[in-house]
């Protein structure tokens, strides 16, 4: 038996993070023109606290899409390569449809969202597919969805547009709740923001209530446990799995393209595609999150707040290197995820499920 | 519970007063009957055991009844109507539920979500689970049968009886008449079986039907009104314990006369092969669960350690067999000083082991029979050459050991998993018995298997003593140690209490002494001889 170094837990991170940030900010407050108040400054600027939001697009609702994916017993960390999918065809397809207004009563950013989200769970249903019913290593398939996905992105934009990045189609526009968006401090934030964080909002609590009030996230819950219990209580492993590496899909997709269309408003499809690694971020954001959508939203608005200083910082034109400034999110993962490996996986997330069995 | 008569008869026309009647079952596996033309007849009402070995096909026939399995051939009667199920919704929905043995609960679900799992009541047009009415329900369930558990506990904090329980309300949640229960003691204590029993009468008085699957003679003579006996897939006959007797039962269980309880005849002891001198050893916790034992055991001879469990036995025999290291004290082995050895060392050396838990220690489940026959020996001159594994020859021992031990279905290739647990318990002895080893340490060796494959390991286990090889028992089997022990060591809370003679020591007094009862004054002279006899 060996012994293991004991872990700080969440809470002694939490309290950690706390005394870090208040020393900060009190160094912050009483030296203005240290590194501590530019920082704070950054923090404290609103524009900042709207781009954390739209970063956290992309990692919150791969995270929700994760969790429901790992919950059933299916790890999925194929989510950076939906991700990947989903951004680049919403960017296509509305690049495709033209410059019109809409076609049939809806805008083309709209179409190329709807499209995006599809492709993406079209790619979840075939890893699905491989996984549940070929019982297929998770973990490899995952890897061959993300490279798939890496390759195929900046190969099809190589053929439309010549280049590994595709042309700019413009953004979504914000939409500014009437009243709401006139509270202060928060309602900038939450009420004038563009459709993709509300979407992203409403993922949080929608995901939370699916997995925590409803039979069928007692399911995927027991799926993930323990697939006989539920398979002799009755109910079809395979369809709940399917149902929720689906789910992950549909999440993943949300997010990939009103990244795309709300954030980027193109796609550079070149190394690491404009979605850098963020499917990635969003695996250790719900481990840390202990698979809770909500506790998902707030941990990804850890990694794209620091992203959001960041991209202050340049603007400010603070010649801090940029390759080192771009290490910081994966750093913090590595920090984040040695306070929380304790995280308890599902009891039968990574296993196939063979009801056929004694 | 009601009065059965002797149900053998076949050929009656359909009985209004059947609960389950299975006609005729045939099934058929590649390669295997494991059931062949099995009748059989429940009451209502009644209790009904279903008796056999390890592999006599009493799960199988049990799995057809609950729809896992389709029938090669024969009918399944329900309530006297015809029925087909194709899956274990299909049984459910006809009122029968099964408790099997490994429990089918998610551990970090609560007592009500696990009882309501695929079943939940909706409100809210389906959005939500009403799970004020699961509570209600549940509750009313406990009322009714006089259970009594928190719905709002997390399954995996519940003791195995209160598991066991939270499975029977599971099945009575989904309106269930006839329980099927597979080896529903297997794992729980004494004083859970005892629970059972009761849980079982209040059911059967309540109208309900029990089926219950054992390998145990006297848990179906004490608490069943009818007892079919399955042998070799084969239904051997239909008797009401009242007129039989354990004997008979025995016999037409294992289709030959069988000693319920094993001979030793004296052997001369010779120098001693494991000695522990002030053994103390702590817990993964850190508290001191092992206070300064001390013990040896002779060529020649076995001593028993008797003791509920959780007393210091696993940890106890985690420091003599390497697993742990002790705290305090020595352990010595064929005369050398082997506290500091290694497993390796020791398996090399000689110690057999045959652990406590055989899916967690003793095999590797993924892998077939093969692969772990050669567990431990991988580097013995016997199978290893120059760092090469000889797999026929290992394949040969493995099928030795498949045909010596009598493990069911005896086939080398399938995965231990695959195994049932008696069958799995036998592979494992086997092995561990076939080293050819000086002492041989054997925690529970014969948990869950039938009683014709126990009689062989106890005779396996009395040769080895005969040949002039040193045993230590460990056995919550009172009646195992005892008859087979030349000495009987108490153990309470990491002591021994009391070494005793295992054949003059009375039921009672081992009970007492079990609890923390030390001994009076006259019988420790006694036993002090017997430790004499062995310790110094």
């Amino acid at each position: 038996m060996i012994e293991l170094p004991s872990r700080p837990d969440r809470r002694t991170l939490l309290v950690g993070l706390g005394a870090i940030t208040a020393v900060w900010v009190v160094l912050g407050l009483v030296f203005p023109d240290s590194w501590a108040g530019v920082l704070l400054s950054i923090a404290a600027n609103p524009s900042t606290h709207t781009t954390m939001l739209r970063l956290a697009v992309p990692i919150a609702l791969a995270a929700i899409g994760g969790i429901f994916a790992e919950k059933s017993g299916v790890i999925n960390i194929g989510i950076e390569g939906l991700l990947i999918v989903s951004a680049f065809s919403a960017i296509i397809v509305t690049f495709w449809l033209g410059s019109g207004e809409s076609t049939l009563a809806l805008s083309h950013h709209w179409w190329g969202f709807a499209v995006g989200v599809l492709v993406s769970t079209l790619f979840a249903l075939l890893f699905a597919v491989v996984c549940i019913d070929f019982k297929a290593d998770q973990i490899i398939a995952g890897l061959a969805v993300w490279l798939i996905a890496l390759g195929l992105a900046p190969f099809v934009s190589r053929i439309v547009f010549d280049s590994p990045n595709t042309a700019g189609v413009g953004y979504f526009q914000n939409v500014t709740i009437p009243v709401l968006s006139e509270i202060p401090l928060l309602g900038y934030l939450l009420f004038d923001t563009p459709p993709q964080v509300y979407i992203m909002l409403a993922a949080a609590v929608a995901g939370w209530y699916l997995l925590n009030r409803t039979a069928f996230g007692r399911w995927v819950v027991a799926s993930g446990e323990n697939p006989k219990a539920l398979d002799t209580a009755g109910v079809d492993v395979r369809r709940v799995r399917y149902t929720a590496v689906l789910l992950s899909g549909i999440f993943a997709g949300l997010g990939g393209a009103g990244f795309a269309l709300g954030q980027l408003g193109t796609f550079a499809g070149g190394g690491e595609t404009a979605i850098g690694g963020r499917g990635f971020i969003a695996i250790a954001t719900y481990l840390f999150a202990n698979y809770h959508p909500i506790g998902a939203l707030l941990g990804s608005f850890l990694f794209a707040g620091l992203e959001a200083m960041q991209f202050q910082l340049q603007n400010l034109g603070y010649a801090v290197p940029t390759e080192l400034i771009r290490t910081i999110p994966y750093a913090t993962v590595i920090v984040v995820l040695v306070f929380v490996g304790k995280t308890r996986l599902p009891e039968a997330a990574g296993e196939a499920y063979d009801g056929d069995e004694d | 519970m009601s009065e059965p008569g002797t149900a053998t008869g076949g050929g009656a026309g359909p009985n209004e007063d059947l609960a389950v009647h299975l006609d005729g079952i045939t099934k058929r596996f590649p390669g295997v009957v494991a059931n062949d033309d099995v009748d059989l007849r429940v009451e209502r009402g009644s209790v009904h055991a279903l008796l056999g070995e390890n592999g006599a096909g009493k799960t199988t026939l049990m799995n057809v009844l609950y729809g896992l399995y389709e029938p090669t051939e024969g009918r399944v009667l329900v309530d006297g109507e015809p029925r087909q199920f194709d899956r274990p919704r299909d049984a459910i929905d006809a009122g029968v539920g099964m408790i099997h043995q490994h429990f089918m609960l998610v551990d970090t679900m609560t007592v009500a979500e696990n009882i309501a799992l695929g079943n939940e009541p909706k409100k809210w047009g389906g959005l939500a689970v009403d799970r004020d009415r699961i509570e209600r329900e549940i509750a009313d369930l406990c009322d009714r049968y006089g259970f009594s558990v928190d719905p709002s506990a997390t399954v995996g904090e519940l003791s195995v009886g209160a598991q066991q329980r939270v499975e029977i309300l599971k099945a009575l949640y989904r309106g269930a008449d006839v329980l099927i229960l597979d080896e529903p003691t297997a794992v729980l204590t004494p004083q859970e079986v005892e629970d059972l029993y009761g849980v079982l009468e209040e059911l059967t008085e309540q109208g309900k039907t029990i089926i219950f699957i054992t390998h145990k003679l006297g848990e179906a003579m004490h608490s069943a009104d009818a007892i079919t006996v399955l042998r070799d897939g084969k239904s051997v006959g239909t008797v009401a314990p009242a007129t039989t007797t354990r004997e008979d039962l025995a016999e037409l269980m294992v289709g030959r006369e069988v000693l319920l309880e094993a001979d030793s005849d004296p052997v001369e002891t010779g120098g001693a092969i494991l000695s522990a001198s002030n053994v103390t050893v702590e817990n993964d916790r850190g508290v001191e669960v092992v206070s300064g034992i001390d013990l040896e055991v002779r060529a020649g001879e076995i001593l028993g350690i008797a003791g509920v469990d959780g007393n210091g036995q696993s940890e106890l025999i985690e420091a003599i067999t390497g697993l742990r290291t002790p705290d305090e004290g020595t352990v010595r082995f064929d005369g050398d000083d082997v506290t500091d050895w290694s497993r390796r060392r020791r398996i090399d050396g000689g110690m057999a082991h045959v652990p406590e838990d055989r899916h967690e220690q003793g095999l590797v489940m993924p892998f077939d029979l093969v692969e772990n026959a050669v567990l431990g020996s991988q580097r013995s001159p016997r199978f290893a050459h120059g760092g090469r594994i000889d797999w026929a020859g290992v394949r040969d021992h493995a099928e030795d050991v498949i045909g010596t031990y009598d493990v069911r279905p005896p086939t080398a290739d399938a995965d231990a998993e695959s195994f049932s647990g008696g069958n799995q318990q036998k592979f494992v002895v086997g092995r561990e018995l076939e080293r050819d080893p000086d002492l041989v340490v054997a925690t529970h060796p014969t948990r869950g298997v039938d009683i014709g494959s126990t009689e062989f390991i106890h005779e396996r286990l009395l040769d080895l003593r005969r040949e002039g090889k040193a045993v230590l028992l460990v056995s919550s089997a009172l009646d195992e140690v005892q008859s087979l022990s030349d000495r009987l060591a108490v153990i309470y809370e990491g002591e021994f209490v009391d070494v005793t003679d295992p054949d003059t020591i009375t039921e009672e007094e081992l009970g007492l002494l079990m609890a923390g009862e030390r001994p009076s004054e006259t019988t420790k002279s006694e036993a002090s001889d017997l430790v004499e006899g062995g310790d110094r």
